[in-house]
């Protein structure tokens, strides 16, 4: 409960008295509307902003600016315009920059035994095309997408399920919407701050025309004929694309909307009129008019930028290109910060316990095994050799940033110690070795393991190389196996794969009400067990069940986290399941703390100079609020 | 002749059927389909995967369906001229291939224009000079440009038209005439930035041109009917433009047939390396991504263009040298 303390006070601030909080202070209409606005196309700003809007402070390292301007990003393809939506980062509740969850499109929420959400909405608070945004939209969402057996044959989507048990959902008012629950869900809110958003609500006065419910099936059957869809579902899912942003025409509450239609090489995404932030001010955010998506092959991604032609990256731009684009700052005009990604490891090695070879099944299964492996990692070395010596030696465990460290989780087990490694192997009865030095497994064979890699990066490969040095000493020959992407899930998912390489835990920053989930068997895309992780997803249809005591200890903790009353519960919860994956090694990070070239053109302003990069839980450059980002005069 | 022509036409049908049937099954064959490449690129990134959506996707796009009923789809659609649908752009295949298809036919007619611009004329004078200063020197400068690998002079050209002209780093034109309609200023940012690949693209091919040109011409160059017509006094010039160089162009005219699906699909390693707005990086990524209705109807395209190509070029050859009408007629 202390956690939404802050929405609560809110709450009762703004909820009290509606009518004699609505902002009543200055506003400074965008210049780039006066016109519309003149003409009557537009109303004034007072009429298009809510009656309470969100108001951003803007003080410290970030200043109030001025409107105007264009931002230039480059991506690599036409799907990346989604982008755009990430960094944009408005949501009903957002993390603010201590990852704490805020009320945003939402003017306040409150939530009782984690079981039931009020979400109240702001009066007057308008989409994109003018219409107001109400309780209908969600009604719309619950009754007519999330739950019709023709657009959603597997029901709504899952964090807004419990244990099979759908929410009710009520609509008190227009600007009132309540979901509860019998039991807690503490999916719910994070899943609606996520960078891809679960959006629980749709622009209903839009999406109706395409709707079997509420179009004639003549005009429906036009549409269908008119776009080569199979059925109206078809047509349906494609017009309403938030995230991908495809759409022109779909309503949208984002700072800026797509105004190009695919395919196209270029993308311009125009002011939100009705956007609902202002800063101290009055100005209407965002401050940049406009934002413009080139498209470009992602390997001329850093050129292009050292050429200049990007106002704001850090997408396709990698450690290597730092010195480059250092050399390219004066003559483009712009400054390179290093920001800080928050995964849990910048790579992992994923020991398959579900291989199915059985003589490495059982030694993979063996905790002394998995330690020796760690033991046997020379992590300094490959710090210094691959990353200039600028990460940080770390397990696959949370970051010192939030508020789940512990220095332990970074450093036991990651010591360079031979001789521990090697006394660790004997005790497992591998003391046998071939004329090569290699140890004998029990039925005579090398102890080789093939380490597959989805070969995007050379950076893997090099990192294989060393640990391949380092473990020839401890007797253990490692060859690098690269593939494509889907042959190298195939592999693990089939069970074919002894070890894999691939980057550690997604949210390094977790709180105690951060789903846990991503530290026990939960999901087929969890490398250390696929089978066991597809148990549980599929409720025991497919996979096999956890046999290792402490998997299951995690798959337990995991349900009791999301049952938990108090946050000081779920922080228990949360350390006792670090504490197992530090001691069992279910996974083996390497380095962690991995810096991120950011290009910020010079112009641009409130860009923070340190940050962390990495799409969850940050949204990328989203929560740092890229529509508080404005350019200085040079360049309006 | 006619005749000979219709049984050509007529064989194409079976070529074609066998293409395709080919194109289907080769696309398909890496484990998994567009969905779950979709999953792993999404994974990949860190986003977050519904897998009830990726469900109801799967229906929707038809690839729970078997391969045979799939393929049935596809092909009697393309009888129809529906190409079918492109997963990754989520829209008709013809709609995403055509904005580009006029772009591509632009560089690569350029590229073919300076390509036979440069190498004939290097080629006679190669053959009529040989083993001369000349003659080592150009086919030294032609054997470079073969050798060097495009994607290489491809970046290095980039980098030094940016320093030195400010000329955008890829691309057919700067970001702001992209999807803008046609003007003088954006025809001016197009030809800024399509000598680069043209000359890229031309290098390896003027190369091979200049040493078949060479070759071809010599051989007939010693011929009798030279000698001949040079000691009844027949002016150099006009005896080599009458003769040998007529014969030695026949392997020019072979070519056609190969040209025409260059031209539509572009040289696709460049046009990927310099990012160009082209069909190559298109058929690229599709491949990739098993995108495979979009890369199906575009190498069915092609396979088509090469086929027509082929014929176009035996009726001209048929009809440029009668030895060739015999020799078809006696194996027959």
């Amino acid at each position: 409960m202390r956690r939404y303390l802050p929405a609560l006070l809110l709450l009762l601030g703004t909820c009290g008295l509606p009518a004699a909080s609505a902002y009543d202070g200055p506003l400074i209409e965008p210049p780039v509307l006066a016109q519309r606005v003149d003409s009557g196309e537009l109303a004034p700003l007072r009429e298009r902003i809510p009656g309470v809007p969100k108001i951003v402070e803007l003080a410290g390292e970030k200043t109030p600016g001025e409107y105007g301007g264009e931002l230039r990003l480059l991506m690599g393809k036409q799907k990346d315009i989604r982008q755009v939506v990430i960094y944009s980062y408005a949501r009903l509740v957002c993390f603010d920059t201590d990852f704490e969850l805020v009320p945003d499109l939402l003017q306040s929420y409150e939530v009782r035994d984690n079981r039931i959400f009020t979400l109240h909405l702001r009066p007057g608070h308008k989409w994109s095309d003018g219409h107001p945004f109400t309780s209908e939209d969600f009604r719309f969402y619950w009754e007519d997408d999330a739950t019709n057996p023709e657009l959603s044959p597997g029901g709504p989507e899952s964090p807004l399920v419990v244990d099979g048990e759908l929410p009710r959902v009520e609509y008190p008012d227009l600007y009132t919407v309540r979901y509860s629950w019998s039991k807690p869900n503490p999916y719910f809110l994070p899943a609606l701050a996520g960078a891809r958003p679960l959006y629980i609500y749709k622009p209903a006065h839009y999406l109706r025309q395409f709707h079997a419910r509420y179009q004639s099936a003549e005009k429906l059957q036009q549409m269908i004929d008119a776009e080569k869809r199979r059925n109206w579902m078809g047509v349906y899912v494609n017009k309403d694309r938030p995230y991908k942003a495809t759409n022109p025409d779909l309503p949208t509450l984002e700072p800026w909307i797509n105004t190009t239609e695919p395919p196209a090489e270029r993308f311009i995404f125009a002011r939100n009129p009705y956007y609902h932030r202002i800063d101290q001010n009055g100005r209407q955010l965002p401050y940049i008019d406009s934002i413009a998506v080139n498209i470009a092959s992602s390997k001329l991604v850093p050129a292009k930028t050292g050429a200049g032609e990007s106002d704001l990256q850090a997408r396709y731009l990698r450690m290597d290109n730092y010195t480059f684009l250092k050399t390219a700052a004066k003559r483009s005009d712009f400054d390179v910060r290093l920001w800080q990604t928050s995964k849990g490891a910048h790579m992992a090695l994923y020991p398959d316990l579900n291989t199915q070879d059985p003589v490495y099944r059982d030694l993979l299964r063996d905790v002394r095994f998995r330690r020796a492996l760690s033991l046997a990692i020379n992590r300094h070395e490959i710090n210094q050799v691959v990353f200039f010596g600028l990460v940080e030696e770390s397990n696959n465990t949370v970051l010192r940033e939030g508020p789940l460290f512990l220095p332990k989780y970074q450093s036991k087990w990651t010591e360079f110690n031979l001789k521990r490694a090697n006394r660790l192997l004997d005790e497992l009865g591998l003391d046998k070795r071939d004329d090569r030095g290699i140890r004998l497994m029990a039925d005579g064979r090398p102890l080789e393991i093939l380490v597959q890699t989805a070969g995007e990066s050379t950076e893997r490969t090099d990192v294989l190389e060393l640990i391949h040095d380092s473990w020839l000493d401890a007797g253990i020959m490692l060859y690098t196996v690269p593939s494509t992407r889907e042959v190298f899930r195939n592999r693990i998912f089939s069970g074919e794969a002894v070890m894999s390489i691939w980057s550690g835990l997604e949210n390094g920053i977790p709180n105690a009400d951060t789903s846990p989930a991503e530290l026990a068997p939960t999901s087929k895309y969890q490398y250390q067990w696929p089978q066991w992780g597809s148990w549980y997803e599929t409720r025991g249809q497919s996979g096999e069940p956890p046999t290792l005591p402490a998997a299951r200890e995690l798959v337990e903790l995991n349900d009791r986290w999301a049952a938990a009353g108090s946050y000081q519960e779920r922080r228990k919860i949360w350390q006792r399941m670090l504490e197992i994956n530090l001691e069992q090694m279910f996974t083996i990070g390497i380095v962690n703390h991995v810096p991120h070239p950011v290009v910020v053109n010079n112009h641009l302003h409130n860009v923070p100079q340190k940050g962390f990069y990495d799409i969850s839980p940050g949204a990328y450059f989203g929560i740092y609020k890229p529509d508080t980002f404005w350019f200085d005069e040079a360049r309006r | 002749m006619a005749a000979y022509i219709l049984r050509r036409i007529l064989t194409m049908i079976p070529t074609l059927l066998i293409i395709s049937a080919l194109v289907f099954v080769i696309i398909q064959l890496p484990p998994g389909d567009y969905l779950e490449s979709h999953i792993a690129e999404l994974q990949a990134q860190g986003e977050s995967i519904d897998e009830k959506k990726i469900q109801f996707l799967r229906e929707e796009y038809g690839l729970d369906k078997p391969m045979v009923q799939q393929y049935w789809v596809w092909l009697t659609g393309m009888l129809h001229g529906d190409f079918g649908y492109s997963f990754e752009y989520d829209l008709p295949v013809t709609e995403v291939v055509g904005d580009r298809l006029f772009l591509t036919i632009l560089i690569s007619t350029t590229t073919i224009l300076f390509t036979w611009a440069v190498a004939f004329p290097i080629g006679i004078y190669s053959a009529t000079h040989q083993y001369s200063w000349g003659d080592y020197g150009l086919s030294t400068l032609g054997f470079l440009g073969l050798a060097t690998p495009n994607f290489l002079l491809a970046l290095v050209m980039l980098y030094l038209a940016n320093v030195h002209f400010g000329t955008s780093i890829g691309g057919l034109m700067d970001a702001e005439y992209i999807d803008a309609p046609w003007s003088f200023d954006k025809l001016v940012s197009v030809l800024e930035h399509l000598w680069i690949p043209v000359i890229v693209i031309g290098t390896s091919g003027t190369a091979g041109m200049i040493r078949r040109l060479r070759a071809n011409l010599l051989d007939e160059l010693q011929k009798q009917y030279v000698t001949t017509g040079r000691a009844k006094g027949l002016p150099p010039g006009k005896l080599l433009r009458k003769y040998p160089l007529r014969i030695a162009l026949n392997f020019f005219v072979a070519d056609i047939g190969n040209l025409l699906p260059t031209v539509i699909s572009g040289a696709e390693i460049v046009a990927v390396v310099m990012s160009l707005p082209t069909t190559g990086p298109l058929l690229l990524s599709a491949l990739q991504s098993q995108d495979m209705y979009l890369a199906g109807s575009f190498l069915m395209f092609l396979a088509l263009l090469t086929v027509s190509g082929v014929l176009v070029s035996d009726i001209l050859l048929a009809l440029l040298d009668p030895r060739i009408r015999l020799g078809g007629s006696q194996a027959r």
